[in-house]
């Protein structure tokens, strides 16, 4: 008995459990105690950890959705259709995360619909709430076909896919400018606040910013989760397309980085850089993880045909966005604000459960869904309910 | 229209007795107890700085930055001079604190069910022809109430009649301009006031630009799109009509042999 326990618990479902635990348990304090014993925000820090990760981070890295789905749909590169259906899944559930997110962080979420029917389009947050909305339906609507396609009832699914295959390209044109502007649009939410965002990171193209950043991180966290699947799960793909990825990172983060070099340029804040200052060590951490480090690291031909050598070039971009996005979002106003705000644990606990929950999901629809190429033998554990007990699996 | 209403702060004038601020306290029903900044009890405060007290509160701007940033239209500023919340449009998402180039408006993070708490210039009782409750209050004639073209006149007059002012009415167009202003004996900026970032334009004026944008990225974009979809589907077409033609072709060749 008790060496079967044993057995059971591995590394992942210990870390799976205790997720699941803290953040069960921050989810309640939010949502039955307040913001005050949830939290560290503050009057001089009304957007906190939430924002700055579930939010901006979470629709940042579900980018890959609309690039590889403009880049197959509308651009005709039939080479990358077998990564299509998982990079929409990643954005799907990446969409999904924020939307609940966007519970925890509006203090009255029950109103959560406000939006919908309460219009006011001078503000940047309402564009981005009816973007993410909308963009959300487009993104079930493109991944709807791999549920569909499993539903028993055989003409049902031929009329409903018919009619999918007839519209599906003006959803996806719809997808890619939806995308498109609400992906600037979280930069232009900082807009306003000029004066407040410290001048690395404070200018009018803030928006433009933003959309070049997430672009790349997107498509590394896509290359992330492949390169997961085909190791713990039943599914391969042909290496060199997620080569090709690595190598197009590689040319977006050279685009960002010009476009970055020569916004600061405009806006003369380089001399801020070079200061002892707290902002100045986050902007060099941002331009090593997201700038040189995979720069350099994708630029060369033995990092991306070793698939664990992509793997974590992809994993530094994609710390690298992150960092890149706290930086705007919390570390950039502190000093404007006077403040220091350091995250409460259950901030990060409930973000991280809601993360959490999203990849165990992304795992089943692999595992039972049509989403990346199948080995042809599948083995009968993998199409059992619940085969594995809902954890990454032994390699 | 209502006639534009507006108050006058005086710093020269204020003897620091905390009137305004206790009666705002006390009209609100929070606890009297001063506070050292604004917060969800206390939506006027009296900062000492040096020898000088300077009053914070909502500068009610004519063009809002909470606002425009309110994404359902929470906060509006209304045609007698109050920037007014309407609380039960609001979902909490607290961008207006955000956007607010004063930093003004304060949340009840203690609450379950939180709101944006902030100064209204007391625009009910405006509304019914009264004044706000802290420049009923004051007995140095320090904060003072009324319509607002009178109000900038007896600013020019203070001014003028006392040469120690600082020949500046902070607040007339600032970010726009709104309806509180300051005058003082002793520089703006050295009473903490921050040159507002946007210099007189009104702060929204930031994400115009950026949103103004979004019909000309979609019909653009849009068109972009649409002419790369022909143009990929075109030869797709063009490839396998020739692939077609090349095997029909052989087929014949092979047929004649």
């Amino acid at each position: 008995m008790f060496a079967r326990i044993k057995s059971e618990l591995t590394f992942w479902r210990v870390l799976t459990a205790i997720i699941f635990v803290t953040g069960i348990y921050a989810t309640y304090v939010r949502f039955f105690v307040g913001f005050r014993a949830s939290t560290n925000l503050s009057d001089q820090m009304p957007w906190g950890l939430w924002v700055g990760l579930g939010t901006l981070c979470g629709i940042g890295l579900s980018a890959a959705g609309f690039g590889i789905s403009a880049a197959v749909y509308l651009l005709n590169m039939e080479r990358y259709r077998p990564i299509l259906r998982a990079s929409i899944l990643i954005s799907f559930l990446g969409y999904m995360t924020v939307c609940v997110g966007y519970l925890y962080e509006i203090g009255l979420p029950w109103r959560f619909w406000h939006p919908i029917v309460m219009w006011n389009h001078r503000s940047v947050l309402f564009d981005v709430c009816i973007c993410i909305m909308t963009y959300t339906t487009v993104l079930t609507f493109e991944f709807a076909p791999a549920i569909i396609e499993k539903l028993p009832w055989r003409g049902f699914r031929d009329v409903v896919l018919r009619v999918h295959h007839r519209v599906l390209i003006g959803v996806v044109m719809a997808g890619v400018l939806l995308s498109s502007m609400h992906q600037s649009y979280l930069g232009g939410l900082y807009l306003i606040a000029q004066g407040k965002v410290h001048p690395l990171w404070y200018s009018q193209y803030m928006h433009a910013i933003f959309y070049l950043s997430a672009i790349p991180a997107g498509l590394a966290l896509t290359v992330m989760a492949i390169y997961l699947c085909m190791r713990s799960l039943n599914v391969r793909v042909d290496f060199t397309i997620l080569a090709d990825c690595g190598r197009m990172i590689q040319m977006l983060l050279i685009v960002f980085v010009f476009f970055k070099a020569l916004d600061l340029t405009a806006n003369q804040a380089w001399g801020y850089a070079f200061q002892p200052t707290p902002e100045a060590g986050y902007f060099w951490l941002e331009m090593l993880l997201f700038a040189v480090i995979p720069i350099a690291m994708l630029s060369q031909q033995h990092v991306r045909s070793n698939p664990l050598r992509l793997y974590w070039a992809c994993a530094v971009v994609v710390a690298g966005f992150m960092v890149t996005r706290l930086n705007v979002s919390i570390n950039s106003l502190q000093t404007a604000m006077g403040t220091h705000y350091v995250p409460k644990w259950t901030e990060l606990a409930s973000s991280v459960l809601v993360v959490a929950a999203a990849v165990i999901a992304f795992r089943y629809a692999v595992i039972y869904l049509d989403i990346l190429p199948k080995l042809p033998a599948t083995p009968k554990a993998f199409t059992k309910w619940m085969g594995n007990g809902g954890l990454p699996a032994q390699a | 229209m209502a006639t534009r209403k507006a108050m006058l702060i005086d710093i020269k004038r204020c003897i620091g007795c905390m009137g305004c601020e206790t009666a705002c306290k006390q009209l609100h029903g929070f606890s009297p107890d001063p506070e050292p900044t604004l917060s969800d009890t206390a939506f006027t405060v009296i900062e000492t700085r040096g020898d000088k007290f300077v009053r914070k509160v909502c500068m009610h701007c004519d063009d809002p930055a909470c606002a425009s940033a309110c994404p359902v239209g929470a906060i509006s500023k209304s045609p007698a001079g109050p920037v007014v919340y309407d609380a039960d449009k609001c979902i909490g998402c607290r961008y207006c604190m955000l956007a607010c180039p004063y930093s003004v408006p304060r949340y009840q993070w203690a609450k379950l069910a939180p709101f944006v708490k902030k100064c209204d210039l007391c625009a009910e009782r405006v509304k019914l022809g009264g004044q706000p409750a802290c420049t009923e209050a004051c007995p140095a004639q320090a904060s003072v109430f009324g319509n607002r073209d009178e109000l900038i006149a007896e600013a020019w007059q203070r001014i003028r009649s006392d040469s120690s002012y600082v020949p500046h009415i902070y607040g007339l167009e600032e970010a726009g301009g709104g309806s509180v202003f300051f005058v003082s004996d002793v520089p703006f900026e050295k009473l903490g006031f921050k040159a507002a970032p946007t210099g007189n334009r009104p702060v929204p004026s930031l994400t115009t630009a950026a949103l103004g944008d979004s019909p000309k990225v979609v019909i653009m974009g849009g068109s972009i799109l649409s002419a790369l979809y022909w143009v990929t589907q075109r030869r797709r077409e063009v490839a396998l009509a020739e692939a077609a033609e090349q095997s029909s072709g052989r087929n014949t060749k092979d047929r004649r042999s």
